[in-house]
């Protein structure tokens, strides 16, 4: 394998350069026909940082162990499994030293970058003081950071709960949602994604991640899906959806409605424009509570808010939240309002490691550099400028059916026919496999599989996304 | 040396005191500041007249803490963290730095910290290896998820598999007990595609919505629907309606499948030492019976370990060999990362692969750092031999506590088994009535004295006594001292 030293060159020159002159290590140059002009092999924006040497375990060890110890259905990608070893900021590093570009951001949850020099240092300062107490002792750090985290949230949102992740967060916004309406029946929607535990494995909405077993009170409304949904970008014609389900499946009361504003693991799918206003007050008609999962779509990802669900204009009753909010550590959190927070003293609710010290230091230092760093306004900048040149490409070919999304959650749907969109499966974990072996990591969602998620740490430049497309065009160009 | 010396003749000049104030008080007048003292135990409330002094000597000075005071920290809890939130002390601790067996405050006053912020700093705080391990790896890659490989987590389900007996050996990783339990519970069920569940009375299994149908104690469920759950009698020595008579619990289980089920279950859960229930050992032999019960009935066993996992116990590294049984699922966590986020559940190959049939995924689980603290706590455990230890020091422990049972009318149960240790207070011995005013009375006063306890039990009126595993004998002295002190001044 190929070790990248980092150049030393201008970025723009080392674009150019690719383009228009050739380079001699590439022998498997293909000579497309016509205009292209991704004769060579994209190569990546130089950085500068070299990581240690590794010398571990190899990938083939990992590999035997993994099938020996560990659970079953693990599943990995790429038909040669990556060994990650080394991250910083936007790239990931494997055994051998070779870099990648991490659009993937370990699924939409590094969110910084990797290994952040000012999240590293408070996770390094904190744990060399203390790592656990648990909350029956004071500490500030949960204090102040939870004090952060709420002056994030608009509305009445300010009492913060926190868990160890997104399962547990929702796990736990459906029982206060629950306690607080005296109700049982939730609505989410099909092809949505909200954990792996009983309660949330009932509002998770695809076949592919429910066991069979009891997952009991949910009810899945029609998905507001605008490139495979019945309607459109109709938002309000899917809202009625929910309304009949409220009317003719339940007793007309509920304990709420949960979604995620962009479905993630569902293969970035943003819900309808208009949809949420309506069903939120379907909803409150209904006596439930809103639950907005912004476990992928939180801390600045969709670039023109800090939350998915303001894009949509509602302010939810209750907001669930993990991933990206730690940059990696375990951390999970629900925000809620004091009224509603009150349900959970009527007995004793206590999460162990829940808030601990080092988790929400690490939390804190995360909200201070996507501030510090701009980072929001990075990942609408950057996240337009990548969705224009793939929308770009959507053009060029016509296995992409689709190029979706916002900021920096965006999604490439692969179809082998633009009317029916079939799924264009097989050639989804081709492309992928490619534009690994040119040094790009991608992610795959939707219900079949099709949809590369593009879910980068907010650091990502625009010279990241152009060798990102490149990458993809190329590999689309030699199929 | 030195100060080794000096301990031990200020321990000596102590006892000879106490041994004078003793007979001194026999054969003259009974002190009168001990005016409360029923005659059984004038003699030990001679003993105690002084209080501990100091904790045992430990070298080590905390950073000077400039940070939030306790005012203004339970201040902004009490508005960004919900009135649900609880706390131990009429007057919050704040715990700004940790240290082994040690916690200091933002005064920078040391506490003997037994407790071990719920049974889950196992090598102690910051325990200098275990640090490391978490730091280096935090420096190199926090998260990868395990759609890419990744070395630390492999090396550490090797280490973890290699101390579990039988067919023991697939893991999964989680990041919390609720987590690992909720896992376990489904397994069972989908293994056996049988639904009901059973679990003792006073059980603990997590706070999540399911596990909460699995905990038994009312403190901590709310009135949600749990499913298909069932609470057996629980075989409490002490509280128990059979005493320590395992059979006749048992049949209790068998009764419930016999009368309340279809006649087949999924599974049975169960801690070895209740932990929330108030450190209750199930009577001896229970398991044994109640596991070939469940079986017959198509079900499978679950040993919840988060708390009396990892050579906590002393005589055996897991709580479930003490009982002399072999789980199908075991569950873990708190100790497991000395304070890491961090669960597990560990299987057999047989079980593993029902779940094989969809697809399972934990974002966190396993990630990075969290599997090489994890791995590092294993070999810290090993290495400085803590089962060993905690068979030692939690037996000089017990035998201390049991003196002062019987001296102090108060305890009315002293059990568990190496530094798992419950004490019971009672105001009425054939009652058992039990003491809770006196026992927060106590809980307060040894947190002044510089001893920081847990409560447990249902009327929270058990002190656990659960430190890091790095707890020596001299710590143990000066916690009974203290609590002997304190209940000698109720």
């Amino acid at each position: 394998m190929q070790r990248f030293i980092p150049a030393r060159r201008v970025l723009s020159e080392t674009k150019y350069s690719l383009r228009w002159q050739g380079r001699r290590c590439f022998s498997q140059v293909v000579q497309k026909e016509a205009d292209n002009n991704d004769v060579v092999v994209p190569k990546m924006p130089p950085f500068d940082y070299s990581p240690p040497l590794y010398t571990g375990p190899s990938a083939e060890e990992i590999l035997s162990k993994r099938k020996q110890y560990l659970s079953p259905s693990l599943f990995h990608f790429y038909n040669k499994p990556l060994n990650v070893v080394d991250g910083r900021m936007q790239y990931l590093f494997d055994e051998t030293g070779r870099r990648y570009l991490d659009a993937f951001g370990g699924i939409a949850t590094v969110c910084c970058g990797h290994c952040h020099p000012d999240v590293v240092d408070s996770i390094v300062n904190q744990t060399k003081r203390l790592q656990h107490s648990t909350v029956l002792y004071l500490n500030h750090a949960i204090a102040d950071f939870a004090e952060a985290l709420a002056s994030k949230l608009p509305g009445n949102l300010k009492v913060v709960f926190f868990t160890n992740s997104g399962t547990e967060a929702n796990e736990l916004a459906m029982m206060i949602a629950r306690l607080y309406t005296g109700c049982h029946d939730i609505i989410s929607l099909r092809n949505a994604y909200h954990g792996n535990a009983a309660g949330t494995m009932g509002a998770t909405a695809q076949s592919n991640w429910k066991f069979n077993i009891i997952q009991s009170g949910v009810h899945h409304a029609l998905n507001p899906d605008p490139y495979r949904g019945d309607f459109g970008s109709e938002g309000e014609k899917y809202a009625k959806d929910v309304q009949d389900l409220i009317q003719f499946g339940t007793s007309g009361n509920v304990a709420g409605f949960i979604s995620e504003a962009i479905q993630g693991v569902g293969g970035i799918i943003e819900l309808a424009p208009g949809y949420l206003p309506a069903v939120y007050s379907t909803i409150k008609k209904a006596g439930g509570l809103c639950i907005a999962d912004e476990v992928q779509a939180g801390f600045a990802r969709t670039g023109s808010h800090f939350w998915a669900f303001e894009g949509h204009g509602v302010v939810p009753d209750i907001v669930t939240m993990a991933k990206g909010i730690g940059n990696g550590i375990p951390l999970g959190a629900v925000v809620t309002t004091p009224e509603i927070a009150e349900v959970l003293t009527r007995r004793c609710y206590f999460n162990t490691f829940g808030g601990n010290p080092v988790c929400t230091a690490a939390g804190l230092a995360v909200l201070n550099v996507i501030e510090k760093e701009k980072l929001q306004e990075n990942a609408f900048v950057v996240g337009s400028y990548l969705k224009e040149r793939l929308t770009a490409l959507k053009d060029k070919y016509d296995l992409i059916g689709d190029v979706r999304g916002r900021g920096l959650m965006l999604g490439v749907e692969l179809v082998t026919d633009h009317k029916l969109k079939t799924p264009a499966k097989l050639e989804t974990l081709h492309v992928m496999d490619r534009m690994k072996e040119i040094g790009v990591l991608v992610g795959k969602g939707g219900f079949y599989g099709n949809v590369f998620r593009i879910t980068p740490p907010l650091c990502f430049t625009k010279e990241d996304a152009d060798f990102l497309v490149d990458a993809m065009d190329y590999t689309l160009a030699k199929m | 040396m030195a100060m080794l010396h000096r301990r031990i003749l200020r321990r000596t000049v102590e006892e000879a005191k106490a041994k004078l104030n003793f007979n001194r008080n026999r054969t003259l007048f009974p002190c009168s500041s001990f005016s409360t003292v029923t005659s059984s135990s004038s003699a030990a409330a001679a003993a105690s007249d002084e209080a501990p002094r100091q904790l045992p000597v430990f070298d080590y000075q905390p950073k000077p803490y400039n940070g939030p005071s306790a005012d203004e920290t339970l201040e902004k809890r009490k508005k960004f963290l919900g009135p649900s939130l609880f706390y131990y002390y009429q007057k919050p601790l704040n715990i700004v730095e940790g240290k082994m067996q040690y916690l200091f405050d933002e005064n920078g006053r040391r506490y003997l910290d037994a407790f071990a912020g719920i049974v889950t700093v196992s090598c102690g705080h910051c325990h200098p290896e275990v640090l490391n391990a978490i730091m280096e790896q935090s420096k190199l890659l926090q998260h990868a998820p395990t759609v890419y490989l990744h070395h630390a987590i492999a090396d550490f389900a090797e280490a973890l598999a290699s101390k579990m007996p039988g067919n023991l050996k697939v893991v999964y990783f989680v990041n919390s007990g609720s987590e690992a339990n909720e896992l376990a519970m489904l397994m069972a069920r989908l293994y056996t595609g049988n639904l009901g569940m059973i679990s003792l009375r006073n059980a603990y299994h997590g706070g999540s919505s399911n596990t909460i149908g699995l905990t038994a104690l009312n403190t901590w469920k709310y009135p949600i629907p749990e499913g298909e759950i069932h609470h057996v009698v629980n075989p409490d020595p002490f509280h128990g309606v059979f005493g320590s008579d395992a059979t006749r619990y048992a049949k209790d289980v068998q009764d419930h499948i016999d009368y309340g089920t279809s006649g087949k279950v999924a599974g049975f859960i169960a801690e070895t030492i209740q932990g929330v229930g108030g450190a209750v050992e199930l009577a001896p032999g229970y398991l044994k019976q109640v596991y070939d019960i469940v079986h017959k009935a198509g079900g499978v066993c679950i040993a919840d370990e988060v708390q009396t996992g990892f050579g906590r116990t002393g005589s055996h590294y897991w709580g479930f060999e003490t009982q002399g049984v072999i789980p199908d699922i075991v569950t873990m966590a708190k100790g497991i990362g000395n304070g890491l986020p961090l669960g597990a559940v560990v299987t057999t190959p047989e079980i593993a692969n029902a779940m094989a049939q969809k697809l399972q995924f934990n974002t966190f689980g396993g990630n990075p750092v969290c599997s090489a603290g994890g791995l590092a706590v294993l070999q810290v455990l090993d290495k400085e031999k803590r089962q060993a230890h905690c068979a030692d020091v939690g037996s000089h422990l017990i035998g201390r506590l049991r003196s002062l049972q019987d001296r102090h009318d108060i305890i009315g149960d002293v059990r568990g088994r190496g530094l798992m240790v419950g004490v019971e207070l009672v105001t009425d011995r054939k009652e058992k009535t039990p003491a809770k005013a006196e026992t927060a009375i106590l809980f307060e006063k040894m947190r002044e004295l510089g001893v920081l306890l847990g409560k447990g039990g249902l009327h929270g009126n058990v002190f656990r006594i659960k430190p890091p595993m790095c707890f020596t004998k001299d710590d143990a002295d000066f916690l009974v001292d203290a609590l002997d002190y304190a209940v000698s001044k109720l």
